[in-house]
């Protein structure tokens, strides 16, 4: 399984210079181009997730919060990232149970929108490799029971079940866009589907929700998610005009 | 282009949708303890007429005139000790067994069943006394086929 995930790894990346590189074979021959489309680093975006802070505190979580960042490395590709902490509590069918961990998303993102000039703004894809860490402690279950004569909660007193050490990985296909409100501040949006690629199988219990994956179902191995973020975008070098 | 996003965002809104996880009709279930009725004079099954089976803690009677040779009963899955008190014609004795209570996870739909082990301790309290003495006939309970407990009267 570890095999697998270095594999898309690498497949990422590859797909990601590929595309690098067929952008200056496209542009070889306008050497003006050439030097604008090829490592730009014009800008590092740095931002935060306006929904997850508000969701954890208007349920009663713990904080949440995911900080997203990116950097431009040719006009339209982008290194891109997210790294977040989530502890929540899941009220699940039949078990509750608290999730906390974090989680680190790497990849790219990659720009499809011919802005007019002066204007920056952003329609992408993106693909991540994702990964997380985290445990979970079940706060209290109902035990299937065909009679119902005794209650069938079970509290933590009579049992505490508690998972630490587990992980999941999986890879996201991004769509988003990004909109400048003021100068150099930008808010965005983007959807998330995720193919789960491995998790832990703790003893007695499964994983049901991973931070940063969100649920796991029983059937198959998607998720999905979305963000929306408010960020900062810093200029690394002035634009020659 | 537009056109591509478009087919992207609608599959992502599609695939996002869940499907109700119900738990399937005949998935495996939390058992009850099978508790059969003996002469005490000849050894062997004998049918026994009850006014009632209740808990203790518990007001509302689970069994209301109960006439059989052998009766099951619901375990407490959130306790080690669960105490029935058996109305025999107004001759009230109780019967205490003291078990784990061992859950077993089976998915998420379903969540969690119990199985139990009967321990040694399971006991009778005699008021009146009708019942004379119990045996472990199995103390494990994974299925409902087998008689756990006797009770010889």
């Amino acid at each position: 399984m570890k095999k697998k995930q270095i594999y898309l790894f690498i497949i990422s990346i590859w797909l990601s210079t590929n595309m690098l590189v067929s952008q200056t074979e496209l542009n070889i021959s306008d050497s003006l181009v050439i030097k604008d489309k090829l490592l730009t680093m014009n800008k590092l975006s740095l931002g935060v997730d306006l929904f997850k802070p508000i969701k954890s505190s208007s349920d009663g979580d713990n904080l949440n919060y995911e900080i997203v960042g990116d950097l431009q490395l040719t006009e339209n590709l982008y290194l891109a990232g997210e790294y977040g902490i989530v502890d929540r509590i899941i009220e699940d069918e039949n078990i509750n149970f608290n999730s906390s961990g974090s989680f680190l998303r790497i990849g790219f993102n990659y720009n499809m929108f011919e802005n007019w000039v002066g204007m920056d703004n952003s329609i992408y894809l993106g693909l991540r490799y994702a990964t997380s860490n985290f445990s979970n402690k079940i706060i209290n279950y109902t035990v299937r029971n065909q009679d119902s004569y005794f209650s069938n909660l079970v509290e933590n007193d009579f049992q505490t079940i508690e998972y630490s050490g587990l992980s999941g990985n999986w890879i996201e296909i991004v769509a988003g866009l990004k909109v400048e409100t003021f100068k150099n501040v930008y808010l965005g949006f983007s959807l998330r589907l995720n193919k789960l690629l491995s998790d832990s199988e703790p003893d007695n219990f499964d994983t049901l929700f991973i931070p940063g994956f969100n649920k796991v179902t029983d059937e198959n191995t998607f998720g999905s998610g979305f963000n929306y973020t408010l960020t900062y975008s810093i200029p690394l070098r002035k634009k020659k005009k | 282009m537009i056109k591509g996003h478009h087919i992207l965002l609608l599959s992502l809104l599609i695939i996002s949708c869940e499907k109700d996880d119900i738990c399937i009709e005949g998935s495996e279930n939390t058992n009850r303890i099978t508790i059969s009725f003996i002469d005490n004079e000849t050894k062997s099954p004998k049918g026994i007429t009850l006014i009632n089976v209740k808990s203790i803690e518990n007001d509302s009677i689970i069994h209301e005139e109960f006439s059989g040779e052998s009766i099951k009963l619901p375990l407490k899955v959130n306790s080690n000790k669960t105490k029935f008190l058996f109305d025999n014609k107004d001759n009230l004795d109780t019967l205490t067994i003291y078990h784990q209570s061992i859950h077993q996870y089976l998915n998420r739909s379903c969540g969690y069943i119990s199985n139990f082990l009967i321990n040694d301790q399971t006991e009778i309290i005699k008021t009146t006394g009708w019942i004379r003495e119990i045996t472990v006939e199995k103390d494990s309970i994974f299925n409902e086929e087998k008689t756990n407990i006797f009770i010889y009267y």
